[in-house]
């Protein structure tokens, strides 16, 4: 059947971003290869019993039904690039609006924190380690070295946001290549390497290093674990494979990063979904075949030993292996080719600088929002009228990371703080939003916007789609949620976390308060912003 | 608010939505405003044809998606949908859709009486609305908009056609400009800057007190941040990643030369924004009228001033 419309010349856009760059955007935030880092390293090395291939499994059906569906027809039904601000000021209400959204401009913040020293450490310090630079790696580790790196990744990433987004396109794509490329190479390592190559190799290193050899390094761990007061399993169990979808989030529910551009893209009602979707579903294949591969080759009980040897961060003694025994360092011990190794190291610190640089895409795009809204003082919806960026927010988000990083170099467990950013968008930004789509389909203030959703139709035993995401969503954000606060390692972070949370979220609340009375007194409501207007 | 204060309520852009017309005449009352301005593009751009199935029923092709329509209910909500999003709708025999398909020009015949049709139910719903109220409302034409646009306004009794005219908005001095730069569409109303700046001089040489005026032209002035739109590429495709101005030079040159109190401005959906030139506060509100949300922006001025500004999106 053909096209049963008529248009007429009129001025007007077709939109340009296509699948691929939607894709691009959602996959890029999974951040590939420092995220198997996460859900190995932070995740099996607290549960040491979990499945990563189950955990994996398990986490792409959430995701790619929860995710997808909610962020995908939310983004679909309102396709501007506002972020999920605009979806739940209009459907819960402005109040929570701005109280979510003052907790996910913190939420980037604090990414441009976290992951702008782990560019340097782990990701630069693997590299050098791998190529056999330790005193390099050794200088990366000092805090005003790691402080100095950190903020040069910080200012780089901002940079290619600060000229418009066509720097920061054609950057991605060789970054997001250039980082494949490396994780595909450790997939291959593992994949053509059998369990007897990998002790091999292990213990030819062990000698190398007059370190411990492949069973005196199970029997240390197993001794260091039980001094510790844990039990280092032989087989998985269910209670650890879910813990493991804490750390395991950051593979695969990071695509949402898409709606900052939603605006942009063609036909939105299809492309925001399948974006969603395949930046679930890539990432899941590569963690499915790194993890069916590690297995093969490193063994479950060992790899469990290993993760949980690169959590603790302290050297196990009579480890003296130049790197820690992180899965891309695993890689390094078979393939000691430099090439493949700086390929592989290197992986890790494209993907966590991409990190970086989309903090600097959306953190200014909230901002704007509330700019736009005057929710904030007017200069945050000024636009750079050379570079059509907006410049001023770039400016503050590059200063505000640079205090956290400051804060953060000082941190006494630094890498656990990533997870306590995890926590902070489970009970803000994820769950909030999940609430916004499951009562989307039900709430009067935004009826015409259902009614001319394409997804209205959409239904599963007469329940619209929405609300089926939303559950499923809400389902994982709960389990999430209670294996991040019985987290053994992070006792004392969680609950510092969750009382952090309500202090970004009161300074939400107050920050809405005061500029709605700051604005009243200029003559201007500012309830006015929100409200639907009556149509009839 | 002060003595002598006033309250504008302005909007552009709204492409013959429905319920953005609608939630405009609603938002004088809940915004509190004394005057509205609603200036083009007016008219939509889209038609959708209903067409008669054998056997019953209709079907057609909606935001892009091949749609049956089976039941009455179902016509009622779909009439109402599109007319929400701006866009006009007709019943059509398989024979009359072919025929419309094949001849462009009674195509446009057809969407001319459509556009101008809606247009005369607004002015309508404004007199029955406005005669004998407080509110005064100004409106006038895009560069999307035909020419026999600006007679339906002119009818009106509630509302004043403002285009290329100096009206008074409270003790400011307003004139309104519906041409714009050329753009890639062709679009009814459109010159090169050479022409619009002789254009434009003319219509400023009505203005008394320039300083405390309004400029209400419909393009953007070219090279600050209201007039930023992805660039395009030869088949009209976005490109997305790079954003250009195509806002118009002489607009810019009249604002900077002549520095008015407020430029009022649309055309360019996705520029929303505010910005000084000089002394002149630029405004465009944007434009979402596809998703029937009335994107504006309340002004209020007070002792030759403006005191404060805000975006709505009702």
């Amino acid at each position: 059947m053909s096209e049963m419309a008529f248009a007429r010349k009129a001025s007007g856009l077709v939109r340009g971003l296509s699948f691929i760059d939607a894709f691009g955007v959602g996959f890029m935030n999974q951040g590939l290869t420092p995220s198997m880092w996460v859900m190995i390293s932070l995740g099996l090395g607290v549960y040491t019993g979990g499945n990563l291939i189950i955990a994996t499994i398990l986490s792409v059906i959430f995701c790619g039904i929860g995710f997808s569906l909610v962020w995908g027809i939310l983004g679909g039904s309102m396709p501007r690039s506002g972020g999920e601000y605009i979806y739940n000021s209009r459907i819960i209400s402005p109040l929570i609006g701005i109280a979510e959204s003052f907790g996910n401009a913190f939420v980037w913040i604090m990414w441009i924190y976290v992951l702008a020293p782990w560019v340097v450490d782990p990701g630069l310090v693997m590299t050098f380690q791998f190529l056999g630079l330790q005193s390099w790696a050794d200088f990366c580790t000092q805090p005003i070295a790691l402080f100095l790196i950190a903020s040069l990744m910080n200012l780089t990433a901002m940079l290619f946001l600060l000229f418009g987004l066509k720097v920061f396109a054609k950057v991605q794509k060789v970054i997001m290549v250039l980082g494949m490329i490396g994780c595909l190479v450790i997939l291959l390592v593992f994949s053509f390497s059998s369990n007897e190559e990998f002790i091999q190799a292990w213990n030819g290193m062990a000698v190398q290093y007059e370190s411990l050899d492949h069973s005196a390094f199970l029997e240390t761990a197993r001794a260091a674990m039980e001094e510790a007061g844990d039990v280092l399993p032989t087989t998985w169990n269910w209670f650890d494979t879910l813990g493991v979808m804490v750390a395991g989030s950051w593979l695969f529910a990071y695509s949402y990063c898409i709606t900052f551009i939603a605006g942009e893209v063609k036909r939105p009602d299809k492309t925001i979904i399948l974006g969603n979707l395949f930046a679930v579903i890539v990432p899941g294949v590569f963690m499915l075949w790194l993890a069916i591969a590690l297995y093969n080759t490193v063994g479950f009980e060992f790899l469990s030993a290993t993760a949980w040897v690169d959590n603790m961060g302290e050297s196990l003694p009579g480890y003296t292996f130049p790197f820690p025994p992180h899965f891309v360092g695993l890689a390094a011990i078979i393939a000691q080719n430099k090439v493949l190794v700086f390929l592989m190291g290197f992986s890790f610190v494209l993907f966590a600088l991409w990190w970086v640089a989309l903090s600097h895409l959306a953190f200014p795009r909230i901002l704007f929002a509330w700019g736009m809204d005057r929710m904030g003082p007017k200069w945050f919806a000024d636009i750079h009228p050379r570079w059509a960026t907006p410049v001023k927010n770039l400016i503050l988000g590059f200063c505000l990371g640079e205090i956290g990083i400051a804060l953060y170099v000082l941190w006494q467990n630094p890498t656990m703080t990533g997870l306590s950013v995890t926590g902070l968008e489970i009970v803000s930004v994820w769950g909030v939003t999940a609430v916004a789509a499951l009562l989307f389909p039900y709430t009067g203030k935004v009826k015409n916007i259902w009614n001319a959703s394409p997804y209205k139709s959409w239904k599963f035993l007469g329940i619209p789609a929405v609300v089926i995401g939303a559950v499923v969503n809400l389902i994982y954000l709960v389990i999430l949620f209670y294996f991040f606060i019985v987290m053994p390692d992070l006792e004392g972070l969680a609950m510092s976390s969750l009382a952090l949370y309500l202090v970004i979220w009161l300074i939400g609340v107050l920050w809405y308060f005061y500029w709605k009375a700051r604005n009243k007194a200029a003559g201007v409501d500012i309830s006015m912003t929100y409200g639907e207007l009556p149509p009839d | 608010m002060g003595k002598g204060a006033i309250r504008i309520f302005f909007v552009t852009d709204i492409h013959g939505s429905n319920v953005c017309y609608r939630k405009f005449l609603n938002a004088l009352k809940a915004y509190n405003v004394d005057v509205g301005i609603l200036l083009g593009d007016l008219t939509g751009k889209m038609l959708i044809p209903l067409v008669e199935r054998q056997g019953g029923g209709w079907e057609t092709t909606f935001m892009g998606h091949h749609t049956e329509i089976n039941t009455q209910e179902e016509l009622t909500q779909l009439k109402k949908t599109i007319e929400m999003v701006g866009y006009y709708w007709v019943h059509l025999t398989p024979d009359e859709f072919q025929s419309y398909k094949a001849d462009s020009k009674k195509l446009d015949l057809l969407f001319n009486q459509l556009m101008l049709q809606r247009l005369k139910e607004w002015t309508a719903l404004a007199d029955e609305r406005l005669v004998g109220t407080t509110y005064k409302v100004y409106m006038a034409p895009g560069n999307d908009d035909h020419l026999e646009v600006d007679q339906v306004i002119e009818d009106s009794a509630a509302i004043v056609n403002c285009n290329t005219k100096n009206v008074m908005v409270g003790d400011h001095e307003m004139i309104t400009f519906s041409y714009s730069n050329p753009t890639p569409w062709n679009t009814p109303r459109e010159k090169p800057d050479e022409e619009l700046e002789p254009m434009l001089e003319e219509l400023i040489s009505l203005v008394q007190d320039k300083s405390s005026a309004i400029f209400n032209f419909h393009a953007p002035p070219y090279g600050y941040a209201l007039d930023l739109a992805p660039e395009l590429t030869a088949d009209l495709i976005q490109a997305a990643d790079r954003k250009i101005h195509v806002g118009s030079r002489a607009v810019a040159k009249m604002i900077e030369k002549y520095q008015p109190l407020i430029g009022l401005h649309g055309h360019i959906h996705e520029s929303r924004g505010a910005q000084k030139l000089k002394r002149t506060l630029t405004i465009n509100p944007g434009s979402e009228y596809s998703e029937g949300i009335l994107k504006g922006a309340v002004i209020v001025l007070e002792k030759g001033k403006v005191k404060d500004y805000i975006f709505t999106t009702g």
